[in-house]
């Protein structure tokens, strides 16, 4: 088994550090991100070490919780994503015909839309809020991964033990469960990681809208929208959650790449 | 590796970014302000008349209603049409009632009004005003389901003696009669144009007013060209006014900064800061009548806030002046519902539930039964009132109530709240134009005589009579205590709790426009000089 390069050990510790960050919230760790503990707008001290906000509350705690709200959102999210797409791409990978066009030109349509379209799409219809962000991140990850998890299953399908497991008498759901899923199980890992990526980019953009998480609650890119409007005269407030966010994003697709060197060593794909 | 030379390319953006903060905020009165006590910029005269004046606003209102200045029912809505539209009379600096279409009036009674109308007034199709028009246009509106119908107070009758001489007859003494007549409801109309079916007041602007509309696409712009027929020679001074729609403050921010606008209305309480260092651009923040306030549902089935009890400790636990701090940045105060900063009106820190602590509060809840009280407080989600909403639910947990905030845009929170009758919502943030006499805005805490409240509202016969009373009162001490009798018995029923005046923030560039604005404002319209703005240069 190859060893996991520096670089993806790196990307899993700064994912540990975010997530310490994020479980940090939960426990009280830093202060309640939505008091009012100070003046308006003060640069980072004794007491608000990430500065305060337009409301006077400390910047450090509502990072931590934008961090567990933001990774919690997209973890979910993925998992949801994945559990679909997998179902979805190895029945049509796996049976073909009628089947599979039905699900691959399903797919494409919801591929057609620009991923923040889509998901603005999704918040007009069910409203602002978690919910709203949760369902667009799906629809925005589901047709990707999809589409490569029914080409993997494809592959498999072809596969002697998978025509054995057949010619002895194995039921369709036992094929799938036991032979062709474990087979695709490294894709599904692998697209995983930038399915989160590209959740947080999507909630990082609903919230930034105003169609995300609503106030107190802080995710990123709540953050980050207040943050650039006060870039000039408190510059603290997104310098926080964007350096949270980039770290977050950059590690992921860092994990990502390291997965798929270590699962898929054959295949060589670009980041994006 | 790529990844890493873009974090750190970023992060070094930012931090550049971060570095380039300055100084230097403009929100002291010009020169020519401070000559002229009342206004905070005066349109410097000497410059040419002319030109084309772009401005920014959040909002393209009317559409729901219709432009009808009758119906009109929201303060964005009266700024747009009172550029088409006048008065008999208007608000001077310091809330003063001064001529309009009424060139001078009379009360040789306290019932009787006699109005003296301007000669050479003509409508923007060219048809001069005639006293018919005045008196067919208030006659409508007493007739008409309007809003405004029950701020004119107790008109028994509407006569024209003479062309051009109006008469209005009162039942009873009304104090805030002219400040009434003041608002755009209250515009003249083109009575003979309208009963003849030729001009749909719904979709036409015809006015007397000093533009016209050229055109408009809904949510984007408006355009309007100088009235030609204009009274006022000399008015307005720009040949045209585009009005850009931009509801996010980020762009209209930026349309300033690049020139794309000549002025814009801001939300955010801290434009003077973020646009410091901003070069042309001046920021000024006029302080206005407008108050914030808090509804709560009590004709929802199974309301939450259907026991006074909760109301009050609700009322308690509420810090107007925290609010007034924190959420508005010190640039708003608290009030009662008379609005902070007129003559006459309450003082909120002499209010019962000022003086009451959140120990009482929590009291009142465990004697309701309430100990665990959560609700939804819906807002719309222009600025500054997402912050009050997020002060208030601090406020409300010190008392261990739940607030959970529910933000949408204005349309989609107009139709939760005025939409269905019983309301469905809990509780909701909004905000009242504080008009120039404090005792108008109290007719607003009659459902009866409001209207838009009685899906979430619950007539209080006591209050209603206490409103009437202070309404007949002459200004003067007696009418003082008449309104602190009111703001009291509001602060009991709590059904509509008063928070905190709201400020209005208008930032223009000095190298393209020299405006006019007044100091204070009472009926949400800081455009309400612009036919005084001088263009420097158009883009």
């Amino acid at each position: 088994m190859k060893k996991l390069d520096r670089l993806t050990v790196g990307g899993l510790a700064c994912l540990a550090v975010l997530v310490v960050f994020a479980l940090g919230s939960l426990v009280g760790a830093g202060g309640d991100p939505d008091a009012i503990v100070g003046p308006r707008l003060q640069p980072p001290g004794p007491g608000w070490w990430l500065g305060t906000d337009n409301l006077g509350r400390s910047v450090l705690p509502r990072v931590m919780e934008g961090v567990g709200t933001t990774l919690l959102l997209s973890s979910v999210a993925v998992l949801v994503t994945a559990a679909v797409s997998a179902t979805f791409g190895i029945v049509a990978g796996y049976r073909g015909g009628y089947l599979n066009e039905l699900v691959m030109r399903l797919v494409e349509v919801l591929y057609s839309f620009p991923a923040i379209v889509l998901a603005i799409l999704v918040a007009a219809v069910l409203g602002p809020g978690q919910t709203a962000a949760l369902a667009s991140i799906v629809l925005v990850t589901i047709p990707l991964m999809t589409r490569l998890v029914r080409a993997a299953a494809v592959a498999v399908s072809q596969r002697d033990y998978v025509t054995s497991a057949v010619i002895s008498g194995a039921r369709l759901p036992r094929v799938l469960g036991r032979h062709v899923l474990p087979n695709v199980a490294g894709t599904i890992a692998v697209q995983g990681t930038y399915a989160l990526s590209v959740g947080i980019a999507v909630e990082g953009g609903l919230s930034f809208l105003g169609f995300g998480v609503q106030p107190p609650q802080a995710s990123l890119g709540v953050l980050i929208q207040q943050g650039g409007t006060y870039m000039i005269a408190a510059p603290w407030l997104i310098l926080g959650p964007g350096v949270v966010l980039v770290a977050a994003i950059l590690a992921i697709n860092v994990v990502g790449d390291g997965l798929r060197d270590r699962l898929e060593p054959r295949e060589t794909r670009s980041l994006t | 590796m790529r990844p890493i030379r873009l974090a750190c390319g970023v992060t070094a953006v930012m931090l550049a970014t971060a570095c380039a903060a300055s100084t230097g905020t403009t929100t002291a009165p010009t020169p020519d302000a401070q000559e002229s006590p009342g206004y905070l910029t005066v349109a410097d005269e000497k410059l040419p008349a002319g030109g084309t004046l772009n401005l920014a606003v959040h909002i393209d209102s009317g559409a729901a209603t219709g432009y009808d200045p009758q119906l009109a029912d929201v303060a964005t809505t009266w700024q747009l049409l009172s550029l088409s539209y006048e008065t008999l009379v208007t608000i001077g600096p310091d809330f003063s009632v001064q001529p309009l279409l009424a060139e001078k009036w009379e009360t040789p009674t306290p019932t009787e009004y006699v109005f003296h109308l301007r000669q050479g007034v003509t409508f923007s199709n060219g048809r001069a005003m005639t006293a018919d028009d005045v008196v067919g246009s208030l006659k409508r509106l007493l007739a008409s389901k309007s809003v405004w119908r029950g701020q004119l107070g107790p008109v028994k009758s509407v006569t024209k003696d003479g062309d051009s001489t109006v008469k209005v007859t009162l039942s009873e003494p009304y104090t805030p009669f002219l400040a009434a007549l003041a608002n755009v409801p209250a515009a003249v109309l083109p009575m003979k144009e309208i009963d003849d079916k030729s001009v749909d007041p719904a979709t036409t602007l015809l006015g007397t007013g000093p533009y016209v509309v050229e055109n408009h696409r809904q949510d984007v712009s408006w355009t309007f060209k100088k009235n030609a027929e204009y009274w006022a020679k000399e008015k307005p001074a720009a040949d045209t006014l585009n009005i850009t729609i931009a509801p996010e403050e980020a762009a209209r921010i930026a349309a300033l900064q690049n020139g794309g606008a000549a002025m814009a209305t801001l939300g955010n309480v801290d434009s003077s800061t973020m646009l410091a260092g901003a070069k042309d651009v001046k920021v000024v923040t006029q302080a206005t009548t407008d108050f914030y306030y808090l509804m709560l549902n009590t004709q929802a089935p199974n309301s939450k806030v259907a026991d006074p009890k909760v109301r009050q400790a609700i009322n308690i636990a509420l810090d107007a002046q925290q609010i007034a701090d924190v959420a508005l940045g010190g640039k708003g105060k608290p009030t009662a519902i008379t609005p902070a900063g007129l003559p006459g009106a309450c003082d909120p820190a002499a209010l019962p539930s000022a003086a009451k602590s959140v120990d009482e509060a929590k009291k009142l809840l465990a004697e309701a039964g309430a100990q665990n009280l959560s609700f939804t407080l819906s807002i719309f989600n222009t600025e500054p009132a997402p912050a009050v909403a997020q002060v208030i639910q601090q406020n409300l947990q010190q008392a261990g109530v739940t607030v959970k905030i529910e933000q949408m845009d204005e349309a989609s929170w107009a139709g939760k709240v005025y939409g269905k009758a019983p309301a469905e919502f809990d509780a909701a943030l909004s905000w009242f134009a504080g008009y120039a006499d404090p005792g108008m805005v109290t007719k607003w805490w009659n459902p009866e005589t409001a209207g838009f409240n009685v899906g979430f509202m619950k007539p209080d016969k006591e209050l209603n009579t206490l409103i009437d009373a202070a309404g007949e009162q002459p200004a003067g001490a007696e009418r003082d205590e008449a309104l602190a009798a009111v703001c009291a018995k509001a602060d009991a029923d709590a059904q509509m709790i008063p928070l905190v005046t709201r400020p209005a923030t208008v930032a223009y560039r000095t190298d393209a426009l020299s405006p006019s604005l007044y100091a204070t404002e009472g009926y949400g319209n800081v455009l309400r000089l612009v036919a005084d703005a001088r263009v420097k240069k158009s883009r």
